[in-house]
């Protein structure tokens, strides 16, 4: 994270969000809102002041609502930039028009209550599409577990938040409900993935790794702590995953084959009812805290990202790449590659592996100053097209405008509209050529005489 | 006059189990405009590739049909075969007599090969009409974005920029890092993710 921060050739537009991409490979015109932080970055010195002094306590969405944040707030010690951000919706300042606490307490008078979203356009010859992934929202499905109603019942997630030495409890794991030290420790795999009725179909590949680290935490750092995994099969085909996966359950973790069908509190235990397939027996687990791996569905917004960039999708909104085994990181969108859980659920080695491919890419294209195109694009015959920009509307890549061109007829200047075609732009997909009443667009390479020869060839 | 070569290629016993190659070589040799007809084992090979580009010299070729597999796997190797004898690479054209004929009719041996050779007409048909063309050049803006400022869009930028590009990393949260931020220790290393 640092080393991006500090890298020459990076800069870092954090607080943003891409509202249009306009071009193409080599030639993306891309427009950018940077959200007003409130906070001029270039003045603050990243001192603190400013966030003990703030008034207004907000849950941490970092924390997933297990600790607390200011209304002025970074969301984590170490977070890059370390410039704090004024979350408008909460700040008293814009909510009653008065507080000012803020700015009066910053020594480098860094706050700026009046700072406005700034929207610029910029030039990128490539695009790299990494937005990652949500946990699938388990408490709208999964009544058996209780729908989020018993604060004990938490996500892999917010297990990560509580193990976190900079996290709300400093690294200790304990119970949300009542602080106290969870002693059994159920884990359910597989919420969400695999599971066609309630959730996805596919498997979210992470989710047996971090529970079997989730289970080595409790074992380590808890005495006499029993950590017990419900699963429906274990799946650790990874370097060194097995070996992890086998300690763990050499220090002590229990591993139960079956599903979990109810999780209901009595007193201040949950009791996980399930069970063990291996056995052929119901089980039955008086729980101190429940731990659920959730699925990864697509990061919210994948949709708008999917428009604007034109690319594909699967059936659960992951990014598709253009060939599943030989070409895993690029798109149907030349110029624009995908890395990390966007385009599938994945693991960090995964991840990182994808991503530095999708860099290779990048680089192959800057390697050189000028872009062959292929030449079987579509081209416009203009002394028939008769401007009817039928294949403007259809075109699916946004490569055909309307200009307008000035003749000779009888002896009079005249001007008329055609159709241009923007041989970047253009992927010679030839649904304009169709379209076209006057057969005025061809496909080079695919021309309509061509075809038709071709077809004659076997029908004559 | 086009002057046009038809390759029908055996690809191993992929095609010439079920077409009889020798017949479609010789079929084609009374298509109009081919003054070249062959067949050999393997065309995407170096010595299948050489015999192309010897048959386009001797022959004076100035149109080459290659009969084999789908044009998505060997399109791009014939095109450079035909470049390098000096022939422009979009005078190419292939007929698919693998994945369209050969393994979808591996029963009816006789109807796959007339198949083939209708396939093959079809292709010098087109190969008769088809004309140079020349890629053009399109400028290349060397900056990157990236979008998403997590482990994967942090990794992709620093490669990027490592390679000596200009990155602008994107995140729509007021820091980077993403969810691996959120992290405590990961497998199976147990290192910190911070």
């Amino acid at each position: 994270m640092v080393a991006a921060a500090q890298h020459p050739n990076i800069e870092l537009v954090t607080y943003a969000e891409v509202e249009n991409v306009a071009g193409y490979v080599g030639n993306f015109e891309v427009t950018i809102r940077k959200k007003a932080r409130s906070v001029d970055p270039v003045k603050c010195t990243g001192c603190g002041t400013c966030w003990e002094k703030c008034p207004t306590k907000v849950e941490s969405e970092f924390d997933l609502g297990l600790g607390k944040r200011k209304a002025i707030y970074l969301p984590f010690p170490q977070a890059v930039p370390a410039v704090p951000v004024i979350d408008r919706e909460h700040c008293r300042q814009f909510t009653r028009g008065k507080c000012g606490v803020c700015q009066k307490v910053c020594p480098a008078k860094a706050i700026d209550y009046e700072q406005q979203d700034e929207v610029v356009t910029e030039k990128f010859g490539a695009i790299v599409v990494a937005t990652g992934y949500d946990l699938f929202k388990w408490e709208e499905v999964y009544g058996e577990y209780g729908y989020g109603k018993y604060p004990d019942v938490i996500t892999g997630m917010h297990f990560e938040r509580l193990n976190n030495a900079s996290g709300p409890t400093g690294g200790r794991i304990v119970r949300p409900s009542d602080g106290k030290e969870p002693k059994t420790v159920v884990f359910i795999k597989c919420v969400g993935s695999r599971d066609e009725a309630k959730g996805k179909s596919y498997c979210s590949r992470a989710c047996c790794m971090y529970t079997a680290k989730h289970a080595h935490q409790v074992l380590e750092k808890i005495p006499d702590a029993r950590a017990i995994v419900f699963y429906m099969d274990i799946r650790t085909p990874g370097k060194a995953y097995e070996e992890f996966l086998q300690r763990t359950v050499h220090e002590g973790a229990v591993y139960v084959r079956g599903r979990v069908s109810r999780v209901f509190q009595e007193g201040d235990k949950l009791i996980v009812r399930g069970e063990d397939t291996l056995l052929g027996r119901q089980v039955e687990v008086a729980a101190d805290m429940v731990v659920l791996a959730t699925a990864m569905v697509p990061s919210a917004g994948w949709d708008d990202v999917a428009k604007m960039l034109g690319l594909q999708t699967d059936k659960d909104g992951f990014f598709q790449e253009a060939h599943p085994k030989l070409r895993p990181v690029e798109t149907f969108t030349a110029g624009v590659f995908l890395a990390g859980a966007c385009q599938g659920p994945k693991d960090i080695p995964d991840t990182v592996s994808q991503a530095s491919a999708a860099a290779v890419k990048v680089c192959q294209l800057f390697t050189k100053d000028e872009m062959a195109t292929d030449p079987m694009i579509a081209a416009v015959d203009e002394s028939i097209c008769a401007g009817c920009a039928m294949c403007e509307k259809i075109c699916p890549y946004k490569a055909i405008s309307m200009k307008t061109i000035t003749e000779r007829v009888a002896g009079r200047q005249v001007n008329r509209q055609v159709a241009t075609v923007n041989g970047g732009l253009c992927q010679g997909c030839g649904a304009c050529s169709v379209a076209c009443p006057s057969s005025a667009m061809n496909l080079r390479g695919f021309t309509n005489e061509q075809i038709l020869a071709e077809v004659d060839a076997v029908c004559l | 006059m086009k002057r046009v070569g038809v390759f029908v290629c055996h690809c191993g016993t992929n095609i010439a189990s079920v077409v009889d190659v020798k017949k479609v070589a010789e079929a084609a040799r009374n298509m109009p405009d081919v003054v070249y007809a062959t067949d050999y084992q393997y065309m995407c090979s170096d010595p299948g590739q050489e015999l192309i580009r010897r048959a386009i010299k001797e022959q004076r070729l100035d149109r080459v049909v290659v009969a084999s597999c789908s044009p998505r796997l060997h399109e791009p190797t014939f095109r450079k075969t035909c470049e390098s004898a000096g022939v422009n690479p979009y005078l190419f054209e292939m007929a698919n007599i693998r994945e369209q004929c050969a393994w979808v009719h591996a029963k009816d041996k006789e109807g796959a090969t007339l198949k083939a050779i209708d396939l093959v007409r079809s292709a010098v048909a087109k190969a008769r009409r088809n004309v140079s063309l020349t890629p053009g050049t399109i400028p290349i803006t060397k900056r990157a974005l990236v979008i998403g400022g997590g482990i994967a869009g942090m990794q992709a930028a620093l490669d990027i920029a490592d390679a000596g590009y200009k990155v602008v990393l994107l995140d729509r949260e007021p820091t980077i890092g993403g969810n691996m931020v959120k992290l405590d220790k990961t497998f199976p290393t147990l290192d910190c993710s911070a």
